[in-house]
């Protein structure tokens, strides 16, 4: 595509494209171009692994069917299962019992493999919630805020600003609070009951994934609405304004494949944030209910047994390290997909 | 637009170094001089605001610092001729947070308590030791034969001193004749009256509600116009200019326990009323102890220096040789510990998570000590299903304490049966006659197998066959370490009796101690929680009767005379507590030992898990003590030279 | 564009005093007070009474509020309620500099090597250079500072000794101007770590950010026209094309800047540097209300100012940007 000319005559060259390319739609399209970038695949079907082990690590999904008891199904151990004698034995133990660890275990001799299959539902689910609230909701406010009047705009960028300013602990205690204090007292009806059964159904998280991702849009907008700041001022807006484009097409079609990239890749190096966030909680008791376990609880549980007990930090933060990767390594090929113009490059 | 934004940041860390360089002026010893007349002039003037002090005090430190760095130059320059002055013998320490405070009337905390017992001292002190209560302050005191009125002798010789920061000296403080002023019985009349003082607002007031008269002073209204005389009735009275004299409510035989700690010190009230809460800077403070406060950054160090004035230095008491103390207030353990094993600190805790590896490799510096606390679960005697004595004492005989305290916890904590710590007069630890089950074999009791057959035995009965419909909810506040023995003993008991249910949930401290409170609504209290005790005083007043009995303490696990199985054990314990009080010591120990048995094993209001210990390390050129209440830094040994052999490697 | 910032200076004034009425209440919707227990004991009712009869907390809330907010006005932030000699604005005196020079150095760091890491691996797009400034970029962001922190003390204090393993070079009494550390070998001796392991996760979101929008900016219609007209390779980037690229680095600076600067509670508490984010953390746990609100209104002030400052700077950076 190596031709130069006017915006005016790329414009008009892009819109025949989309012409010839009809029938087809643009996720369609995005997605083949994924397919072709081997890294993010790979990422990708790493993470299904992933979130297939950890749905998978007992039978829960399928108990609920037959009826029986949970047991275990990937995860050799369940995850609270104690063993006092054995504990903080490192990895590849084997008992008289006929017992074996491949990972160790930890200060309670609970199996180190286990602990982090089933830690990966919190850590996961927490990213995946907690990204998708937070992109979902930022890119719609800062695209509005963005394409509308400045005085709007103004207004909107104030309203985030007075969230900035809002302290997510004292929230997230008076959340934990006021739901667990209702749990507790068995007074829960309606709506409130409803989210309180959502709430077992998490470990007693949900409310932890509502409140990061409420309160994690904010930098997501301000990304998105600089983003649509600049991207309206562009020619090609202009000449799609010319022709008469409704605001809607331009938004859609016009500005929200051009500012999606950066806003992808903000969020994919946000999930670390995410899970660390999680683990911070859990660190100042916010958290999941022990003895669930999380990687972020996992490793804030033991960092100070570093140099003593390394395998328990270092399983679980390998666990995490590695799933960050692959959620960058997909940001970035979903980032090329996105991007109209490499297409075919 | 790259290079405008090289240049851009290249100016700004340009204009960073030149107001650095700037706001250094080159202040000689004439300004320092000047400024101090100024100061000098206004803590003199009454009419002078803090803020103009502190704003004269700043200038003056900055005029010094400067001054002092032009002579260091000045020195650099040419080869200095004097012999470089001795360092002062120095430790290294952590006080483990920031204290919140160093005034002895507000003290609440162990590490306000450690700085304030440096530099205060009161009338008498437990030893590290013996753990007795031995003379401090008072050379000897004496009571009435109910024990209700304690005379205490005073030393004659303990000057007030202030640290002077211009000249870096400590000065004796001096009265209106020109006199050093030296700490007498009106000093600790005051010091007592102003903790129970309604202006004061102590947090810890109630502690000294035992001395007739301070709950009336401490509940008055500071601007009715009897106050006066309300405050003048407190029993607390200087019968001479040596000599004080308190009256109890009550014959309290455990007094000169009380008044060890640093809420009953001597405080010097002129400094107090002429400035206000900032007394306690270095500057302004005085006090009469081993060591003089004369820096205080907050949230990053102290100094204390050694007070060469105080008179007990040489002797038994004063028998350490550490000039110069340097406070750090490192909160991470780990962090603490790193800087211990690259020689920045002398001696500090060990990590739990660090315990095994310590104890192996560095044994020699590795020492865990008792102290005097007590970690237990309380039982919710009103919440169902834990409202049934049957099942408190199966949960508490399914507690396997001695694997607990091995393989979790790992500091050599004890193995507790009884609530009442072993550093306390009236104490039972370890008695097989109360709650055997909680002890192991060699210890006399019955090891931890057949209690669990004794606990299945007892649920079966209460209708609870193997655990089966038992739901038990326990709660506990953040940290690791409770999280990690709440989650052993879910283990253990669901292990012990396989078909009940336990729910583990945390809550932060301020919502917990909330949450458990006895006035809470039933459905909101956990049926089981965990909280630790550690004693104020070394007797066992402080345990079986201020925190437990029903008429007293918080009374969260909600003890109650009416309850239907436990009621008349529930009126036996309360009485016994209070019988104990004026009873004779033997007498008082065989009652003490029976509320033991009634609350642990009767009962049942509560599981004792262990009593605790601090694990630390220490290096080879420091002897320390391990203590109770405060750390007595004046008894410590320390080898400079070692020290500073080991440093220069 | 003096008359926006006018405006946007005025408009600072009702969004300051939301934040601190919302505040305000929530942190007053905790349960349990600041005076409620000592340790673990309960304190009785009278004790209580005195205390609250000495802060005020007997007054209604509004009232509270309202003596808070003239206060405040003043520049009196009112006691620590923890800390009972300090006032808040000691607190703040104390704790805001050191805090400050930790999260400006980590951002100068981040900022330093992130944007030239992140323009060579979008020049350089799907090359080894870009995969190899990307790999390092993410581990960078995927270790946990809880574990990167201690190893980075062991390593370097315990076992090599070379540096001290924890704690701030320098403190409130040291500072030229209340917020300048004295640059000497002992403040860079300390500051090392900390700034490394705050730096590293800043510079990793930096660099991925100058990346992707620099190899969106690249594929622009402007930036083929300027190549096509000629122009040198180093003038297109540089000049056309970073301009537009930088933009949402910048547009997060603006939260980042103010969140580093008002400290960070994880690297402050393993390092034991005396920094704001620990007093917030701790003045929560303690229910000790005027610090919280005075920590937060610091933070909030620095962060609409930070935020107006990134505005200003999209309309010099992309003059297509107007505030009329």
């Amino acid at each position: 595509m190596a031709v130069a000319g006017t915006p005016e005559e790329l414009d008009r060259l892009r819109t025949t494209q989309e012409v010839a390319r009809r029938g087809r739609s643009p996720l369609a399209d995005a997605f083949r171009q994924l397919l072709k970038n081997r890294l993010a695949v790979a990422s990708g079907l790493f993470l299904i692994f992933v979130v297939f082990v950890s749905v998978f690590a007992d039978d829960a999904l399928i108990s609920i069917f037959t009826g029986k008891e949970v047991e275990p199904l990937i995860a050799p151990y369940h995850f609270a299962e104690v063993n006092f004698r054995l504990h903080d034995q490192g990895p590849l133990t084997r008992t008289e019992e006929g017992d074996f660890y491949l990972l160790g275990v930890d200060y309670l001799g609970r199996d180190m493999l286990s602990r982090t299959i089933y830690g990966g539902r919190v850590s996961l689910s927490i990213a995946i919630v907690a990204a998708t609230v937070s992109l979902v909701i930022g890119v719609a406010y800062g695209i509005i805020s963005g394409y509308s009047s400045p005085r709007v705009d103004n207004l909107m960028m104030r309203f985030v600003d007075f969230l900035y300013g809002f302290p997510l602990i004292i929230f997230i205690i008076l959340l934990q609070v006021y739901f667990k204090a209702l749990a507790r007292s068995g007074s829960a009806e309606g709506i409130a009951g409803f989210f309180i059964g959502i709430d077992n159904a998490f470990g007693g998280m949900f409310f932890l994934f509502i409140a990061i991702g409420l309160l994690n849009w904010l930098a997501m907008a301000r990304i998105a609405r600089g983003q649509t700041l600049s991207a309206k001022e562009k020619e090609y807006v202009d000449a799609a304004k010319s022709v008469g484009a409704s605001d809607r097409r331009i938004v859609s079609k016009h500005i929200l494949p051009n500012i999606i990239g950066p806003c992808i890749i903000y969020e994919t190096l946000q999930i670390p944030t995410y899970i660390f966030l999680e683990a911070f909680l859990s660190f100042i008791g916010l958290g999941v209910n022990p003895p669930t376990p999380s990687w972020g609880i996992m490793i804030s549980e033991t960092y100070r047994g570093l140099r003593t007990f390394p395998h328990e930090v270092f399983v679980p933060a390998a666990a995490l390290v590695l799933v960050v990767l692959a959620f960058n390594f997909l940001g970035d090929g979903l980032r090329d997909a996105f991007d109209p113009r490499l297409r075919g490059s | 637009m790259k290079s405008k934004l090289l240049t851009f940041m290249g100016l700004l860390v340009l204009a960073g170094l030149v107001l650095g360089a700037c706001a250094q002026p080159a202040a000689d010893d004439s300004q320092v001089t000047e400024l101090q007349a100024q100061l000098d002039a206004a803590l003199a003037d009454a009419g002078a605001s803090d803020e103009e002090i502190a704003a004269l005090q700043e200038q003056l430190e900055t005029a010094k610092e400067a001054a002092a760095a032009a002579a260091a130059a000045a020195a650099e320059a040419v080869p200095a001729e004097e012999p470089m002055e001795p360092q002062p013998v120095t430790l290294d320490y952590n006080f483990g947070t920031e204290p919140p405070t160093a005034d002895p009337s507000l003290a609440t905390d162990t590490t306000s308590s450690n700085l304030i017992g440096s530099i205060f001292m009161g009338l008498t002190d437990q030893d590290d030791v013996t753990k007795e209560i031995v003379p401090s302050l008072a050379t000897s005191w004496a009571s009435s034969e109910d024990k209700t009125v304690w005379t205490f002798q005073l030393r004659d010789d303990i000057p007030w001193v202030q640290y002077n920061t211009t000249t870096g000296e400590v000065d004796p403080v001096l009265d209106d004749d020109g006199n050093p002023r030296i700490v007498n019985a009106n000093d600790v009349v005051y010091g007592v009256k102003r903790t129970c003082d309604p202006n004061t607002a102590s947090d810890y007031a109630w502690l000294l509600y035992s001395i007739k008269g301070c709950e009336a002073l401490n509940s008055a209204d500071p601007s009715a116009e009897d106050f006066q005389d309300v405050y003048g009735a407190m029993s607390v009275v200087a019968l001479d200019d040596f000599t004080v004299e308190f009256t109890t409510e009550f014959g309290a035989g455990f007094f000169p326990g009380v008044v060890s700690m640093a809420n009953l010190y001597p405080t010097p009230q002129w400094i107090i009323e002429d400035k206000g809460d900032r007394w306690i800077e270095p500057g302004f403070i005085v006090t009469n102890g081993a060591y003089v406060m004369s820096e205080w950054v907050h949230g990053d160090h102290l100094i204390l220096e050694k007070n060469p004035l105080w008179p007990l230095w040489g002797t038994d008491y004063g028998s350490g040789n550490i000039e110069r103390i340097f406070g750090v207030t490192i909160e991470e353990a780990s962090t603490s510990f790193a800087m211990y094993q690259n020689d920045e600190l002398d001696t500090a805790g060990v990590p739990l998570e660090e315990v095994d590896r310590v104890k192996a490799e560095m044994a020699s510096e590795f020492k865990n000590s008792p102290i005097n606390c007590t970690y237990y679960y309380g039982f919710v005697t009103e919440k169902p299903p834990t409202d049934d004595v049957r099942v408190r004492k199966a949960l508490s005989m399914g507690i396997d304490r001695a694997t607990l305290v091995e393989t979790v916890t790992k500091g050599g904590q004890i193995p507790a049966n009884t609530f009442t710590n072993p550093l306390n007069f009236g104490q039972h630890a370890e008695d097989p006659d109360i709650a055997p089950w909680a002890l192991t074999e060699e210890k006399g009791g019955t090891g931890y197998a057949k209690a669990v057959e004794m606990g299945k035995g007892l649920l079966a009965e209460a209708g609870f066959p193997n655990g089966a419909g038992l739901d038990i909810l326990l709660m506990h506040n953040v940290s690791e370490g409770h999280a990690r023995i709440a989650q052993a003993v879910q283990a253990m008991w669901q292990e012990a009796y396989p078909e009940m249910t336990v729910s583990v949930e945390t809550q932060e401290w301020r919502v917990y101690l909330d949450t458990i409170r006895a006035s809470s609504a039933i459905e909101q209290v956990p049926n089981v929680f965990r909280l630790g005790w550690c004693g104020d005083y070394p007797h066992a007043n402080n345990w079986m009767h201020e925190v437990f009995n029903p008429d007293e303490g918080a009374n969260r696990i909600r003890l109650s005379v009416d309850d239907p199985q436990v009621g008349d054990l529930v009126k036996e314990y309360a009485e016994t507590t209070v019988a104990a009080q004026v009873a004779s010591p033997a007498e008082a120990d065989a009652l003490y030992k029976r509320a033991e048995i009634l609350l642990n094993d009767e009962i049942v209001g509560i599981a004792p898990i262990y009593y605790y210990t601090t694990v630390n390390v220490t290096k080879p050129w420091l002897e320390r003590s391990f203590d109770q209440i405060k750390r007595h830094f004046f008894q410590w040994e320390l080898d400079w030279d070692a020290k500073q052999a080991a440093l220069e490697q | 564009m003096v008359r926006y910032i006018i405006r946007r200076l005025l408009s600072f004034i009702p969004v300051l005093f939301a934040i601190s009425l919302v505040i305000f209440m929530m942190a007053r919707a905790l349960p349990g007070g600041p005076f409620d227990f000592a340790g673990d004991r309960t304190i009785p009712a009278s004790v209580v009474a005195n205390l609250e009869q000495k802060y005020h907390l007997d007054w209604p809330v509004w009232r509270q509020y309202l003596a808070w907010v003239w206060d405040a006005l003043r520049g009196d932030l009112g006691p620590s309620f923890y800390y009972r000699s300090l006032t808040v604005n000691d607190l703040l005196k104390q704790t805001l500099p050191t805090s400050f020079q930790l999260g400006v150095l980590s951002l100068g760091l981040a900022l330093i090597i992130g944007i030239p890491a992140g323009t060579i691996a979008a020049l350089k797009h799907n090359k080894a250079a870009d995969h190899a400034s990307s790999f390092v970029a993410i581990m960078g962001v995927s270790i946990p500072n809880i574990v990167l922190a201690p190893l980075l003390i062991y390593i370097f204090a315990v076992l090599l000794g070379w540096l001290p393993a924890a704690r701030w070079g320098a403190d409130y009494t040291d500072y030229a101007l209340g917020f300048i550390p004295p640059l000497n070998r002992q403040f860079w001796e300390h500051a090392i770590m900390p700034v490394l392991v705050l730096g590293t996760a800043l510079t990793a979101v930096i660099a991925r950010l100058t990346r992707g929008s620099l190899l969106q900016v690249l594929r622009e219609d402007y930036i083929r026209t300027a190549r096509a007209k000629g122009l040198r390779e180093k003038s297109v980037v540089g000049i056309h094309a970073m301009k537009n690229a930088i933009i949402p680095v910048i547009t997060i600076l603006g939260p980042l800047f103010a969140a580093i600067v008002t400290g960070t509670f994880v690297i402050e508490q393993i390092f034991g540097i005396n920094g704001m984010g620990q007093h917030f953390i701790d003045s929560i746990n303690n229910r000790d209300y005027p610090v919280v609100m005075g920590t937060l209104l610091v933070y909030s002030v620095i962060l609409v100012v930070a935020n107006l400052f990134v505005d200003i700077a999209y309309a010099w950076l992309d003059p297509r940007i107007r505030y009329e």
